[in-house]
């Protein structure tokens, strides 16, 4: 055992070691009784100096520990991060994964209730103007009416403004392939950005 | 968690810290070893265990002296609470310091006993036959028995001797760093020297000290 090594041990009392001196230390104390020893001397000494009077740990007490530690291997014999919460239901992955879900699902929801997209609203438009110009087959046999069709036009010109491009072309693809009496609505006349 | 306002470590490390802005005590480089041999015994490194007993077994053995009323079962309280100890370690995560950690689950398992013992129906007073009192001498923890006592008081003289003894730039290292609680770094500002030069003061009162107390100890 060099002074270099219980140097080392002493500076680990102290936290005073380099962290990447740590690992190999303990690894020799680990199977180096006579060093092992010697820590405990170290510490007793300072728990002298410390605090006069009082018990102290028996010599053998840290064996004790270890020996009690080896005993009971069936129930903890080695420690797991996890062992604490092992037993919870809701620390388990699956619980989690599930509640991480849900919640998502619900966000999604309640996005969707409180801020309808534009691309909601442009189809929404659609099947909108869809039913227009469907209308029920029992109530209307007939095509619609130019004016109709015309207040279709507003209507959607009002609200393209909420579509994206793409949205906003295919609602205009739609309403112009289904009404052929709209020749054709200027996109830059309805003063659309 | 809670502070443990009743059992300060007395280490001294402490009051050697300057409180942070936010109020919160900056970790010391004991409490940085501890984590560190903390996160080794996660790993599965049992011998850092092994050092954290070593590091802690007088002072909780001493902790759970004073809180049973009984004191004979100290030591088997305090082997309690370190095997409880390392099998909750898993769950440690490292937001208080180690010690803290470790002492409360000390009072918890002393409390655990004390009330256990409560409700024993024979107690130690009563008559107890030669097997018996053979099973309680057994329980008795060393540091109670009367030879314990002599032993430790020939520590104490021991070490202070020993102390005594050092040459004035070891002992005031060692005061310094066992009694104040100061870091390396510190105790080479209070002593203008490098800190290398502290380590290795320190390092050589210690060994001067365990040389005084192999004859006893062995």
């Amino acid at each position: 055992m060099t002074d270099r090594i219980r140097e080392q041990m002493s500076a680990l009392l102290d936290g005073e070691l380099p962290q990447d001196e740590v690992g190999l230390l303990v690894r020799r104390l680990e199977r180096d009784a006579a060093l092992r020893q010697a820590f405990g001397h170290y510490v007793l000494a300072g728990e002298v100096l410390r605090s006069p009077g009082g018990p102290l740990a028996s010599a053998g007490f840290a064996a004790a520990v270890s020996a009690a530690i080896d005993e009971a291997p069936a129930q903890a014999d080695r420690v797991r991060p996890d062992a604490h919460a092992a037993g919870r239901w809701w620390s388990k992955p699956a619980f989690a994964t599930a509640v991480a879900a849900t919640a998502a699902i619900f966000a999604v929801l309640i996005v969707q209730t409180r801020v309808q997209p534009p691309a909601s609203i442009a189809a929404s438009a659609l099947r909108q103007a869809q039913q227009a110009f469907a209308g029920p087959p029992v109530v209307h046999s007939s095509s619609p009416t130019a004016a109709s069709s015309q207040r279709l036009a507003g209507y959607l010109m009002a609200h393209s403004q909420f579509a994206s491009p793409i949205g906003r072309r295919n609602v205009w693809s739609g309403v112009l392939a289904a009404d052929p009496s709209i020749s054709r609505v200027s996109y830059e006349s309805a003063g659309t950005p | 968690m809670k502070p443990m306002a009743n059992f300060p470590p007395d280490d001294g490390s402490m009051e050697a810290q300057e409180p942070r802005e936010d109020g919160s005590r900056p970790a010391s480089g004991v409490e940085q070893s501890d984590l560190e041999l903390v996160r080794r015994v996660q790993r599965g490194e049992r011998g850092a265990f092994d050092l954290l007993v070593l590091r802690y077994q007088h002072k909780v053995v001493k902790l759970v002296a004073r809180l049973l009323r009984d004191p004979t079962e100290a030591e088997d309280v305090a082997q309690e609470a370190f095997v409880k100890a390392y099998r909750a370690l898993g769950s440690f995560r490292g937001d208080s310091a180690f010690y803290t950690w470790l002492y409360r689950i000390a009072v918890n398992t002393a409390r655990n006993s004390m009330a256990s013992r409560q409700r024993r129906p024979l107690d130690y007073e009563t008559d107890l036959s030669e097997s018996e009192q053979n099973a309680v001498a057994s329980r008795m923890s060393h540091s109670d028995t009367p030879e314990a006592s002599v032993l430790s008081e020939e520590i104490h003289q021991t070490v202070n001797e020993a102390v005594s003894g050092l040459p004035e730039d070891l002992r005031t290292a060692i005061i310094l760093r066992e009694i104040e609680g100061l870091s390396y770094e510190e105790i080479a500002a209070a002593m203008d020297c490098p800190v290398g030069t502290v380590r290795s003061r320190i390092f050589r009162a210690r060994e001067a000290i365990d040389r005084s107390l192999k004859p006893l100890l062995d």
